[in-house]
C-alpha cells in the first residue's frame, strides 16, 4: 500500500539524530552499514567492478565533506546522508506497485525487493538522492534503518541499534524514537536545536541533523578583552609587556 | 535528469497515439468522420498499435519488466500506476467505439463511445504528465506548465497524424486547419515553458542541503566516492548551455514550425499527402528532441550534495 498510512496514536518513530559537531567524517558509518547489508538479511548489497578502476555500487550511507564560510575562518562539515524516513515521504506514494511503504508502527521506510519493478521513480521523488539502483537484481535499494537488527530478540540488547550507530566511533550517530519528547534523542534534539536537511522542500524527514557549536576557545588574552579591563593589574602589566615585546 | 530512451520513445509514441485516437473520438461524435469505408477503424487501430509501441518501449525501463501487472494496483496514489490503468482501459474503450462504429457509423452510441475514447486517451496522457508534474525536487517539471503542454502536444501530435489519414483518402478539410492553429499554441507553449524555467531560482541551496542556514556559502570539499554512482548517473545530468540553445532552436524548428507550414501548404493543397507526411516526421524528430531536453536541462536537488546544479 503505498498510501501514507494515518497516524496511529502513540506510534514510533524511529530515525537517527545526527551530530554534525562531532562527526569526524571517517566514512565508519558507510562502511559498516555497507558490511551489515551485503551479509544481513537484506543483502546482498551489490558492487560493481569493486577491484578495477571504476569502482561503483550500491551504498545506503554516503558521506561528504564540505567547507562552510564562517567567522574569521571557514569550517569543516561533515556530512553523512542516508535515508530521512520521511513522514511526507513522495518515493512511498509516487511506487506503483505497492513496494515502497511507510511502517505505520515505526515509520520505517522500506523496499520490498519481491514487488519492486525497478521504475526508478521513487528515486527521482527523493530530494536526498538516498536510493540507489540494484543495476544486477533490477530493483531499488535503501537504507533498512537496520529494521533486521533493531528488533532482533537475539542480539544483545545493547546491541539493537543500526550498524552505522554502532560503529561510530566518535559517537555522533544516535538512534532512537523521535515521536517520543522523553526519549534520549528527542532530548538531544530539543537541547542542541537539531534540524531539517531541506526543510523547504517539505518532506518533514525524521532523521535529525545537531549543528557544529562555534568551534572556537578563546585564548586568555582573548577572554580578557572580552571581559573588558577584568583580569586585574596582573593581567594588564602582560598585555603591556606583551605589546612591548612585540614591538 | 538522464534522458533514458525508452521514456523519450514512451512519453513521444503515446503523445501522438493518444491524440489520434481523441481526434478520432471527437470526429466520430460530431459526425465528421470520413464515410470511407474502414477510415476510423484504420485510424483506431493506428493510435492502438503506436501506444503499444510506446508502452513496449517503456517496459524497456524497468529493471523487472516480468513484473510489470503490479503497477496497476496502486492507482490511489500513484500517477505511474494511474496512466497504467488509463492505458490498458483505453484498449476495451476503443474497441467498443469500433463495433459501434460498425453497427451504427453515425449512431448515438458510436458518438458517446467516440467522447469516451478521447476522455481515456487524454486522461493517460494527463497520467502521464503529472508523473513528472508531481515530483518535488525537480523544478524543470513540478510546475503548471508539464500537465497543460504534454496535452498541448499530444493534441497537437494527433492531429497532425489525423491529418495524414485524411491526406490519404482525400478528405475534411478541417484537420488542416486544426493542425497549424495547434502547432502555433504547441509552438507558443512550449516557448513559455523555456521562459518559465529560465526565470526561475534553485529550490534550496547546498547550505540548507546541509541543515545550515540558508545563505551560508558552502563548497564540496570531499566527495563520497570518486566515480559516479546511481544518483549522479541519474540525477546529475547536466547539459552545456552552448548545447541546449542550439537543440531548443531545432526542436522548436522541427517538432512544430516545419509542421505548421507543411500543412498550411497542404491544407492549400500543395502536395497534401507528400506535404503531410513529411511534417509527421519533423514533428516526430523534433518532439524526441523537445523530450530530450525536457529531461536533460530537469535537475534534481539532490545533486546539490555533490555540488552541482539544482
Amino acid at each position: 500500500m503505498t498510501r501514507l498510512a494515518a497516524a496511529v496514536p502513540g506510534a514510533k518513530r524511529l530515525g537517527l539524530v545526527i551530530d554534525l559537531d562531532t562527526c569526524v567524517g571517517c566514512h565508519a558509518c558507510a562502511v559498516s552499514c555497507k558490511e551489515w547489508n551485503s551479509g544481513g538479511e537484506a543483502g546482498p548489497l551489490l558492487d560493481y567492478d569493486p577491484h578495477g578502476p571504476k569502482p561503483d555500487g550500491v551504498w545506503f550511507n554516503r558521506v561528504h565533506s564540505y567547507e562552510a564560510a564562517g567567522q574569521g575562518c571557514s569550517r569543516t562539515v561533515n556530512l553523512p546522508r542516508s535515508c530521512m524516513h520521511c513522514e511526507d515521504a513522495l518515493c512511498v506514494t509516487v511506487c506503483p506497485t505497492g513496494a515502497s511503504y511507510k511502517r505505520a508502527e515505526d515509520g520505517i521506510v522500506l523496499i520490498d525487493p519481491e514487488i519492486c519493478i525497478g521504475c526508478k521513480l521513487c528515486s527521482w521523488a527523493c530530494p536526498y538522492g538516498a536510493r540507489e539502483f540494484d543495476e544486477e537484481a533490477g530493483v531499488m535499494r535503501k537504507c533498512t534503518l537496520c529494521v533486521d537488527r533493531i528488533y532482533d530478540k537475539s542480539l544483545p540488547e545493547a546491541e539493537r541499534e543500526p550498524a552505522c550507530v554502532a560503529a561510530c566511533p566518535s559517537r555522533a550517530r544516535h538512534f532512537g524514537d523521535l515521536a517520543d519528547p522523553e526519549s534520549r534523542v528527542s532530548k538531544l534534539v530539543a537541547a542542541r536545536g537539531g534540524n531539517d536537511l531541506l526543510p523547504e522542500l517539505g518532506y518533514r524527514p525524521t532523521n535529525k541533523y545537531l549543528p557544529a557549536r562555534r568551534a572556537t576557545i578563546p585564548t586568555a588574552s582573548e577572554a580578557a578583552e572580552q571581559s573588558g579591563d577584568g583580569g586585574g593589574v596582573g593581567v594588564a602589566l602582560l598585555r603591556l609587556l606583551d605589546r612591548v615585546l612585540s614591538r | 535528469m538522464r534522458p533514458a530512451v525508452s521514456v523519450l520513445l514512451l512519453t513521444t509514441l503515446t503523445g501522438f497515439a493518444y491524440g489520434l485516437l481523441a481526434w478520432t473520438g471527437v470526429y466520430a461524435f460530431l459526425g465528421l468522420l470520413p464515410a470511407t469505408p474502414h477510415f476510423a477503424t484504420a485510424s483506431t487501430l493506428l493510435g492502438l498499435v503506436i501506444a503499444s509501441l510506446g508502452l513496449g518501449a517503456s517496459a524497456l525501463h524497468l529493471g523487472r519488466a516480468d513484473r510489470a501487472w503490479r503497477a496497476f494496483s496502486q492507482w490511489r496514489s500513484s500517477w505511474l500506476s494511474r496512466e497504467a490503468v488509463g492505458a490498458v482501459l483505453t484498449y476495451p474503450v476503443a474497441i467498443l467505439f469500433l463495433l459501434a462504429l460498425h453497427w451504427d457509423h453515425e449512431g448515438i452510441a458510436a458518438r458517446l463511445l467516440g467522447v469516451a475514447v478521447a476522455i481515456m486517451a487524454l486522461g493517460t496522457v494527463f497520467c502521464t504528465a503529472m508523473i513528472y508534474a508531481s515530483l518535488k525536487p525537480i523544478r524543470q517539471w513540478h510546475n503548471s506548465h508539464t500537465a497543460p503542454d504534454y496535452l498541448i502536444y499530444a493534441v497537437f501530435s494527433g492531429a497532425l497524424l489525423f491529418a495524414l489519414l485524411h491526406a490519404v483518402v482525400g478528405g475534411s478539410a478541417s484537420i488542416f486547419v486544426i493542425v497549424p492553429v495547434t502547432a502555433a499554441i504547441a509552438l507558443l507553449a512550449k516557448r513559455a515553458y523555456w521562459r518559465h524555467v529560465d526565470a526561475q531560482t534553485p529550490l534550496a541551496s547546498l547550505a540548507s542541503a546541509i541543515g545550515l542556514p540558508k545563505d551560508v556559502e558552502v563548497r564540496p570539499l570531499d566527495a563520497p566516492h570518486f566515480t559516479e554512482n546511481y544518483v549522479l548517473r541519474e540525477m546529475g545530468f547536466t547539459i552545456a548551455r552552448r548545447h541546449s540553445a542550439r537543440l531548443r532552436r531545432l526542436a522548436l524548428g522541427l517538432a512544430f514550425a516545419a509542421p505548421l507550414f507543411l500543412t498550411v501548404l497542404a491544407g492549400l493543397a500543395v502536395a497534401p499527402l507528400p506535404a503531410t507526411a513529411a511534417a509527421v516526421a519533423c514533428a516526430a524528430l523534433g518532439l524526441l528532441t523537445e523530450r530530450w531536453l525536457f529531461f536533460a536541462e530537469a535537475t534534481h536537488v539532490s545533486a546539490l550534495y555533490y555540488g552541482r546544479a539544482a
